[in-house]
């Protein structure tokens, strides 16, 4: 039995420990934020948090929860710094087909969760998990170094 | 009946690793790929699998008078940001893989996995690290390149697990770090180089390379590195072409999708020579 | 009236960006089965036989056998089949596939089946040509007649990956009245439509496609998919339940269509006051196994071969081969990439055998207004080229830099691409092959419904055909819809390819929001219906390649400035500066975005990105090994629109999907020889190339 907090929610699943947390997100808990694009924690599309840390959930397995805290992008959304970043997102163009946003939001959760003043060439570390085939991420980029800005005090 | 164990302590762990045979896995970025089975499946383990990437007794970075000790189950992302690991180290950590990989990676599993590639080896067998394998029996302290036999190859044996690295603190005038990838981040060295230097009195106290991805563990070799010691940094790089037919004597670079023999062997060279011309 | 240009929020931002939006991995359905295909595992064989193990209850083989009416799949050239029969072509061909409820199950039953193969010989060279296409300007001969000088290369391009990171899948099911519907990753809702209808031999309405969120496409999702929806239907059609099937990376990478390797041979006929008077040109592509759109890739080549210049002697030739590899498709540019890399190349290289600036020669070529096109043709519409060249240079510094890098011991360089893109389905398409049809439908709330085929994949058309709508009806944003698209509901617009769902679609709906706007009575139900026509004077002979070829051209110049290491060879992209001209951005942010995106994916194609195959099996089939760009690797751009409204585009809008592709490679292939004082003939120019090069 694995337990942990998904979502704000304490949750028990008693599923194969080693299967992928990618896996049991999408089809137990019904998610569809975190996605693969895949498969071999490259891309970025599986992106959640766990205990406030970007991790590849397709490479992750659910023993690897037990007992954390895990946020996807279904449960940061409800967030003020989400909003933030939601907006900053919009203003400056950083989503296209959508595919790697839930990510590239996770990823931005991350850095900014750690460092809340990112320089540019610290949020391109950030996001350097999340591949991106549609903005080539200058836009991105902008999005979240106007979230850092807007959000002063959030992070 | 396959059994999955996340012990709650080092010594549960240390317990089923005697009393059964268990595959150990860490964050998983290695095993859980290569492993993998098709999508919505659980991972072609088949096997006793025990998990000690949350055994927090083996997070920590401890600083000691001459040593560093690293728990084996601590991130590289942590690591990465952590006062007391060692330039170097941080160095190489700062260009491997992503952040998202680098929260779910350990030295113990770069060290298991043992990847001709694998960055943190290559700053590891500089820095002449001991890896500590625990058993309930006993704590084994071997040197790195003891530890590596082979592509894939440990020693490490069915009832133990990588508690520890230790590193020595050393003082070198200059490390440098050089990672050949495909692409600056998210990418598996073509090449990789790390190289360190004293210089005391004009003279060279300490030099030291090893090299990744170019042979099938890190290369290091300390008989060559014997010979330039105690020399003048002026005849030292004088003696540049020499220490490059050495190096090219002992890797042995492939063609394979990532690049070729050629260019890695080249590159290999440039690079030293470069560490050397930059002394 | 507002300037359309000015940005709005993106139609589907917050679905995107909470993790709402469904792709067709994230719908569910009950009692859903799931489908793996059965591949060849050689380049060119018979299949002798085929051993399937016994199957358990609710597991089905699917195969040519169950193909009701047509075993290829509809596309421009009808030979792809939708499984194989008595031989295989490729690695991957679809044989069959196993359909079930347990996906462990499934591979077990795979793992269990024996097929007998006679290996045949394979073909990976230029060898057997399945097209031809030539045409001619001019005079040729009397160009070449006695030239000052005759200046000859050959250039090759490799294979580009589209790497949308949303893979391929399907999810088709059938209704109680034996209608088959297709949910699917999808550019073309009425190409996998027309395929599914013609293979199973069906009436029209029987088949239904809905679009649910598509996550990147690049021309990979254009008639691809078709192969996957038409063999889903054919084993719909057997069993009668629903079948999930999504590709995981590999199989896409392995299995799905790339961008034309090419091999560009290039001639030029040079007078003694540096003209160039006449250019020979054979284009070679490898279509892989089956030719399916290779034909149009091919002419679409072919006609970009003088690019951005004015040259009056033309004798353009090419040649489709077919090879035993993964057949190739549509990425966006379609041709023009590999073209525009080796024409810019040649200038160049002209100049530097000249001991001539290049920029002089490129200028003195440089088309102009009412200049003749390659196909001869005509430019009816004012080209701004000049000034667009002019803000490049100056925002990029670049003739200072092309002076300060010319020291061959700075490992510094800059690169210029001057180009253009034809706009629209090349030749007759628009006419002949597609005949758009839009349709706005209001109800008795005034609502106004867009029902068009255009698929939003990430390039904002259902912001910017919605914004077209809103603006000419000069109505409330909020009263009009586009929903996406369900071939039950909507009438064929078309493909969204060739850089034609602004123009042409837009074009439409901007005609029918007008005509609804004039005819408009509040409370009353209401539908306009507007049908493509070609204009009068855009005549084109499809078969000697003459006349215009399309109705519209977008230009652009790419500058990029690149640093190689003297020690590892690598190279780092310092710079890219770009300007556009599209006609009219119709929402500056879109068009800025679809930039960023497209030159970071034409650079790549420059340097970047390997993908070669051995014997038949792709060497790089995951994100790991085939490299594209991270936030790291990109550098910081700059992009400037500048307007030339196009008459007959909406608001002047012209094409601009993949006008910011075609560029980047030469861009960043001249940088590099200029870092490194050596002439480039190959991309991607791979840190393995350059010091191939720099041994030399």
């Amino acid at each position: 039995m694995i337990k942990f907090n998904l979502n704000g929610k304490d949750v028990e699943v008693n599923l194969d420990p080693s299967s992928r947390l990618l896996d049991v997100l999408r089809n137990h808990f019904n998610l569809t934020g975190p996605k693969e694009g895949c498969g071999e924690g490259e891309c970025g599309a599986c992106a959640v948090l766990v205990d406030g840390c970007i991790i590849h959930s397709c490479c992750f397995p659910l023993a690897n929860v037990n007992e954390k805290e895990v946020v996807t992008i279904e449960g940061f959304s409800t967030t003020k710094r989400y909003q933030t970043l939601a907006q900053s997102m919009l203003e400056e163009g950083g989503s296209q087909c959508g595919i790697c946003t839930p990510g590239m939001m996770i990823a931005a959760e991350s850095l900014l969760n750690q460092n809340p003043k990112p320089t540019d060439e610290e949020i391109r570390i950030g996001i350097s998990g999340n591949l991106c085939r549609c903005t080539g991420y200058n836009m991105i980029v902008k999005a979240i170094q106007l979230a850092a800005k807007k959000g002063d005090g959030l992070w | 009946m396959v059994k999955h164990v996340i012990p709650k302590n080092l010594q549960e762990a240390l317990n089923c690793l005697y009393t059964s045979d268990y595959h150990v896995i860490a964050g998983g970025t290695d095993l859980m790929i290569q492993k993998r089975n098709t999508a919505d499946l659980p991972p072609l383990f088949n096997f006793n699998m025990i998990y000690l990437f949350n055994l927090e007794e083996l997070k920590y970075v401890i600083k000691e008078e001459t040593q560093i000790r690293i728990g084996s189950m601590t991130s590289l992302e942590t690591l990465l940001h952590h006062e007391d690991v060692p330039q170097l180290l941080k160095d190489v950590i700062k260009e491997m893989a992503s952040p998202g990989i680098r929260n779910m990676a350990t030295l113990a599993g770069n060290i298991a996995n043992a990847s001709p590639a694998g960055d943190s080896l290559v700053a590891l067998y500089l820095l002449d690290a001991l890896v500590v394998l625990s058993s309930v029996n006993q704590n084994r302290y071997l040197p790195i390149e003891k530890v590596i036999v082979g592509p894939r190859k440990t020693v490490i044996q069915n009832n133990e697990l990588i508690k520890e690295i230790v590193i020595p603190i050393n003082t070198f005038s200059k490390t440098s770090w050089v990672k050949v990838g495909g692409r600056l981040a998210d990418a598996i060295s073509k090449v990789s180089f790390a190289g360190a230097v004293t210089i005391e009195d004009d003279r060279i106290t300490d030099f030291r390379i090893a090299l990744g991805a170019v042979y099938m563990t890190v290369v290091r070799n300390r008989s060559i590195e014997k010979m330039y010691k105690k020399l003048s940094v002026d005849s030292f790089k004088k003696m540049t072409p020499n220490i490059l037919d050495q190096y090219q004597e002992l890797i042995k670079p492939i063609d394979d999708q990532r690049s070729n023999k050629a260019y890695r062997m080249q590159v290999a060279l440039n690079i030293i020579k470069d560490f050397i011309d930059k002394i | 009236m507002k300037d359309i240009s000015q940005s709005i929020p993106k139609e589907d931002h917050v679905e995107k960006v909470s993790g709402k939006s469904l792709y067709v991995s994230d719908i569910k359905m009950d009692h859903i089965l799931y489908a793996k295909t059965v591949r060849s595992i050689h380049p060119k064989a018979k299949i002798l036989n085929i051993e399937i193990p016994e199957l358990p209850k609710d597991y089905f083989v699917i195969d040519y056998h169950d193909v009701p009416k047509e075993n290829y799949v509809k596309m421009i050239f009808n030979d792809w089949p939708v499984f194989a029969e008595k031989q295989v072509n490729y690695i991957g061909e679809p044989i069959m596939l196993i359909v079930g409820k347990n996906k462990q199950i499934i591979n077990e039953i795979i793992e269990k089946i024996k097929i007998k193969y006679q290996v045949l010989k394979p073909t990976f060279e230029y060898q057997s040509s399945v097209i031809h296409k030539s045409f001619k300007k001019g005079d040729i001969k009397k160009a070449f007649s006695k030239p000052f000088k005759t200046i000859s290369y050959t250039y090759e391009t490799g294979y580009q990956e589209q790497a949308y990171i949303e893979p391929q899948g399907f999810i088709v099911y059938p209704e109680a009245d034996g209608k088959i519907t297709l949910i699917g990753s999808i550019q073309c809702p009425y190409y996998v439509k027309n395929a599914v209808v013609n293979t199973l031999g069906c009436p029209d309405d029987k088949v239904r496609v809905i679009q649910p969120s598509v996550g990147g496409a690049f021309g990979g999702k254009e008639e691809f998919p078709s192969v996957m929806a038409c063999q889903l239907a054919v084993a719909v059609h057997k069993i009668k339940q629903p079948i999930k099937m999504i590709f995981e990376r590999e199989e896409d990478m392995e299995n799905t269509t790339k961008r034309h390797p090419s091999k560009i041979t290039l001639s030029a006929a040079v007078d003694k006051d540096y003209r160039i008077l006449g250019l020979k040109a054979h284009v070679s592509l490898d279509s892989g196994a089956y030719i399916g759109l290779s034909g149009v890739v091919l002419a679409r080549a072919m006609i970009a071969s003088t690019s951005a210049y004015t040259i009056d002697h033309l004798d353009i030739t090419g040649d489709v081969y077919e090879t035993n590899t993964v057949p190739n498709g549509a990425f966006r540019g379609f041709g023009a990439p590999q073209m525009i890399f080796a024409i810019e190349m040649l200038i160049h290289h002209i100049a530097k055998d000249l001991n001539i600036d290049p920029f002089s020669l490129r200028l003195a070529h440089l088309a102009k207004q009412g200049d003749k096109t390659s196909t001869s043709g005509i430019f009816r519409d004012p080209i701004i080229m000049e000034k667009m060249i002019e803000k490049a240079t100056e925002i990029s510094s670049y003739h200072e830099k092309v002076k300060a890098y010319q020291d061959p011991q700075i490992w510094k360089g800059i690169g210029m691409s001057w180009f253009l893109h034809g706009c629209g389905f090349t030749g007759s398409g628009e006419s002949t092959h597609i005949n758009a049809k839009v349709k706005l439908r209001k109800d008795s709330n005034d609502h106004v419904y867009l029902l068009v085929a255009a698929v939003d994949m990430g390039q904002g058309a259902k912001t910017s055909l919605k914004k077209i709508v809103v603006q000419t009806l000069g109505c409330e944003a909020k009263n009009v819809s586009f929903d996406n698209p369900d071939t039950d509901y909507i009438l064929d617009s078309g493909p969204t390819v060739a850089s034609r769902t602004t123009m042409i679609v837009g074009g439409l709906l901007a005609r029918a929001a007008l005509k609804l706007k004039q005819t408009w009575v509040d409370g009353k139900e209401m539908e306009v219906i507007k049908q493509y026509q070609q204009p009068e004077y855009i005549k084109w002979d499809e078969e000697a390649m003459i006349g215009d070829a399309y109705p519209a051209y977008s230009w652009g110049v790419n500058i990029v400035e690149v640093e190689v290491s003297p020690v590892t060879y690598q190279t780092k992209v310092k710079g890219i500066w770009s300007v556009y001209d599209v006609g009219k951005a119709i929402d500056d942010r879109l068009v800025l975005g679809q930039a960023d995106g497209g030159i970071a994916q034409g650079v790549a194609y420059g340097y970047l990105e390997v993908m070669k195959h051995e014997q038949g099996k792709l060497r790089q089939k995951t994100m790991t090994d085939y490299i594209i760009p991270t936030s790291v690797d990109m550098a910081k751009t700059e992009t400037v629109i500048m307007e030339n409204p196009y008459i007959l585009g909406p608001y002047g809008a012209k094409g601009v999907g993949e006008l910011t592709l075609v560029g980047g490679a030469p861009a960043v292939a001249l940088a590099i020889e200029q870092a490194i004082n050596k002439k480039i003939h190959k991309i991607p120019a791979t840190p393995e190339y350059i010091m191939e090069l720099i041994k030399s």
